[in-house]
């Protein structure tokens, strides 16, 4: 597969007073050239900690403890700083979870755009200029508005301009953190638009994070869910969404609300992660698992179960059986009773 | 059959950030983020309200909730008229309507263990001390959080999102209320546990009899709680019938835009253009006739002149809109 970044058992832990937090802790999966992948998962399961470790903006405490992510033939894990320092922004671009109040609130937004483009990119003022222009217009936002100020720009406007400015110097991968959660649906499904067109007119890939399977189901081409740190499922939207092999993915898809499915109880998946700090063995969800049997003391490998499928799950075979189960309420709620998850 | 809690022609005017030309021209510029609101919500029932960021959805909430003087207009209680309530004489008001708010851990007092926050209304409410226990005991089962010992002694830091705004939800259940009125209950929680928080705010709602109004964006999400659904925009209910015929039939272009804009989650979805454009327009500087004009792709001269009023559609639905 022609696949532009590589990541293989890729772990990254923060350092804390009362050990370390295996934030990421052993995550494999690939981006192919000209593809959007959604990273999904619950809060706190590693998504955003993944994407900045991929970028190289860690904060000091984090580190990349095992692994490897090779982007356009190199592992960016044993590249030099200065090396990866020339990759950051030229090659792989990076929108984070918080870009959007991010926007510096005293500066116009075109002098913002500037500095970047003169900074990062070592072009003239000149040239920035009319570069930022066509940045604006690439994101569907009016050149004029440049010489506005970020509080005159609604929150979908704000989000358009984070874009714009990381793809500034034409990345090949752009990483985005939610970049859509704060916005309702409208300007959400506008923003969804302008990614999509960027990444079918720039031929670019990107990883689009969000903890919203509808999201995923909408805007990618793949999918990577992922759970307490390490990836459980991954593959092409369609195979994943449509018939999951994780419990954790079929769950996540029935816990949803959808507009077209009438009536009956939602179900949702009880219990909550497990700690990071002190993940337990064998499979991590086998605490909030309706199918978890003897075996799932042993942690399940990531296994490509079918064509480009793959799943850790001890149970992956059995999915077709599984699936109508995990469609009722009861088959969660009667682990929900003896397990001792409760905090 | 007397509504449980109503609203006639609500307006709420804000003070608009006033230019010092305007000051010296004596304008006063007011926004109205709620510009002649009226509902009606009956024991038993849920009502959801939707619509985009900004809309008026929460200050619509809290007029009702009477926390928000209203610039004009009613809210009525079983059938009575509580706006003109002051002081103490709003108290028995306040019990028998509760609010839930959108993010848990800013709405419990992070020094108070569970048991105490769910006592304090009851306190409030003048409930005989040894009733309290009972009482606690009752709304912890009714959210579905048992046994209640597991979690009553603990503090808010102690538990997931997701159950912490079931005590929320426990506490507003507490004093028995008429009506509740939720923001976003769960737009701060995760997915998964989204459904559980949902399916009881359904089910108290049945078992109580409560007349519930809940706020979100999210259609697929009002759809699953509400019988009944009022689109808002800028500060106006545009469309409003029961849930189900609405998504299925949206009358106003505007609702329409809403329901093509909501993700679901399946692969094959309709990836067509929104019939909308643009965003919101600026509050101060609407478009004269229909306030949906400039973003509607059936807009005509006569929506520049006249502003479409809510009229009556079908039985039980109304739409502001020309061709409606
Ligand atoms: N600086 C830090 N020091 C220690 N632990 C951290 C730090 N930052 C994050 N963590 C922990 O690492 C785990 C993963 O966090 P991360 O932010 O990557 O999750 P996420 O999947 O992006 O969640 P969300 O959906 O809430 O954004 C969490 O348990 C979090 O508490
Ligand atoms: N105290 C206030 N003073 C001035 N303007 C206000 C005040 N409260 C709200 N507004 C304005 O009234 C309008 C409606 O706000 P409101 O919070 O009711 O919207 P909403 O529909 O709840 O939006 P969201 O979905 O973002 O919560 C907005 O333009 C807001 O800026
Ligand atoms: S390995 Fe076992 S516990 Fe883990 S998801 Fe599969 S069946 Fe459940
Ligand atoms: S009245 Fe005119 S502008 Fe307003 S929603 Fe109807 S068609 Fe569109
Ligand atoms: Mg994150
Ligand atoms: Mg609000």
């Amino acid at each position: 597969m022609d696949a532009l970044l590589s990541v293989r058992d890729l772990a990254v832990h923060y350092r804390t007073a009362v050990g370390p937090v295996r934030a990421v802790d052993g995550a494999s999966f690939d981006v192919p050239a000209r593809s959007i992948v959604g990273l999904v998962g619950e809060s706190g399961c590693g998504k955003s900690t993944l994407g900045r470790a991929l970028m190289g903006v860690m904060p000091r405490s984090a580190s990349i403890a095992a692994g490897s992510a090779v982007f356009e033939g190199r592992d960016l894990v044993t590249l030099s700083p200065a090396e990866r320092r020339k990759l950051l922004w030229r090659r792989m671009a990076f929108v984070p979870q918080t870009a959007m109040n991010a926007l510096d609130p005293v500066q116009r937004l075109g002098a913002q755009m500037l500095e970047v483009l003169v900074e990062r990119g070592g072009l003239s003022r000149a040239a920035a200029g009319a570069r930022a222009a066509e940045l604006f217009a690439l994101v569907g936002l009016d050149a004029g508005r440049l010489r506005d100020w970020p509080h005159q720009f609604s929150g979908g406007m704000r989000q358009r301009a984070s874009i714009a400015l990381a793809l500034a110097l034409n990345p090949a991968l752009l990483i985005a953190d939610e970049p859509v959660t704060a916005l309702d649906v409208i300007v959400q499904r506008q923003v969804l638009d302008v990614m999509r067109e960027l990444q079918s007119r720039l031929g670019l890939s990107m990883i689009l994070v969000t903890h919203d399977v509808a999201v995923v189901a909408y805007a990618c081409d793949r999918v990577v869910v992922m759970y307490a740190g390490r990836v459980v499922e991954s593959g092409p939207v369609r195979a994943v969404l449509e018939a999951p092999l994780h419990p954790y993915t079929m769950g996540l898809m029935n816990a949803f609300p959808d507009l077209e499915r009438a009536g009956g109880e939602l179900v949702p998946i009880e219990g909550s992660p497990p700690s990071l700090l002190h993940p337990p063995a064998g499979c991590r969800f086998a605490a909030r698992c309706p199918f978890v049997s003897s075996r799932c003391t042993e942690d399940p490998v990531l296994v490509e179960q079918s064509a480009d499928h793959h799943v850790a799950c001890w149970r992956a075979a059995e999915a077709p059986a599984l699936r109508p189960l995990a469609s009722e309420a009861t088959t969660w709620s009667n682990i929900a009773k003896d397990a001792t998850w409760s905090r | 059959m007397v509504a449980m809690i109503a609203a006639n022609d609500l307006v709420k005017a804000f003070p608009a950030s006033r230019r010092m030309r305007d000051v010296l021209r004596g304008h006063r510029p007011v926004l109205r983020a709620v510009n002649g609101v009226s509902l009606e919500v009956a024991a038993g029932r849920a009502l959801g309200i939707v619509g985009e960021s900004g809309c008026g959805k929460t200050t619509t909430a809290r007029l009702l909730l009477r926390l928000e003087e209203a610039t004009s207009g009613t809210v009525l209680f079983e059938g009575q008229n509580v706006s003109a309530l002051r002081g103490a004489a709003l108290l028995p008001f306040r019990s028998r309507v509760q609010l839930v708010f959108q993010n848990p851990f800013d709405a419990m007092n992070p020094r108070f263990t569970i048991r105490r926050s769910l006592t304090e209304p009851l306190r409030n409410f003048g409930l005989a001390p040894e009733e309290w226990e009972a009482r606690i005991r009752e709304a912890m089962a009714r959210v579905r959080l048992d046994p209640p010992e597991a979690y009553l002694d603990r503090h808010p830091h102690e538990l997931s999102g997701g159950q912490l705004q079931r005590v929320v939800l426990a506490r507003a259940l507490v004093t028995h209320p008429r009506a509740i009125i939720a923001d976003e209950p769960v737009s701060m929680l995760d997915v998964s546990v989204r459904a559980g928080v949902l399916n009881v705010l359904r089910r108290a709602r049945d078992e109580l009899q409560l007349a519930a109004i809940y706020i979100s964006h999210d259609l697929a999400l009002i759809r699953y709680v509400c019988e009944d659904v009022a689109v808002m925009y800028l500060g106006r209910i545009v469309e409003s019938g029961p849930t189900a015929e609405v998504i299925a039939a949206p009358a106003h272009p505007y609702t329409r835009a809403l329901v093509a804009a909501v993700p679901v989650p399946r692969v094959d979805q309709d990836r067509g253009d929104l019939p909308i454009k643009g965003g919101l327009p600026d509050q101060m500087n609407q478009p004269s006739g229909c306030a949906f004009r400039d973003r509607c792709p059936a807009a005509f001269a006569r929506c520049a002149e006249e502003a479409p009023p809510l009229r009556t559609i079908a039985p039980g639905r109304h739409a502001a809109c020309h061709l409606a």
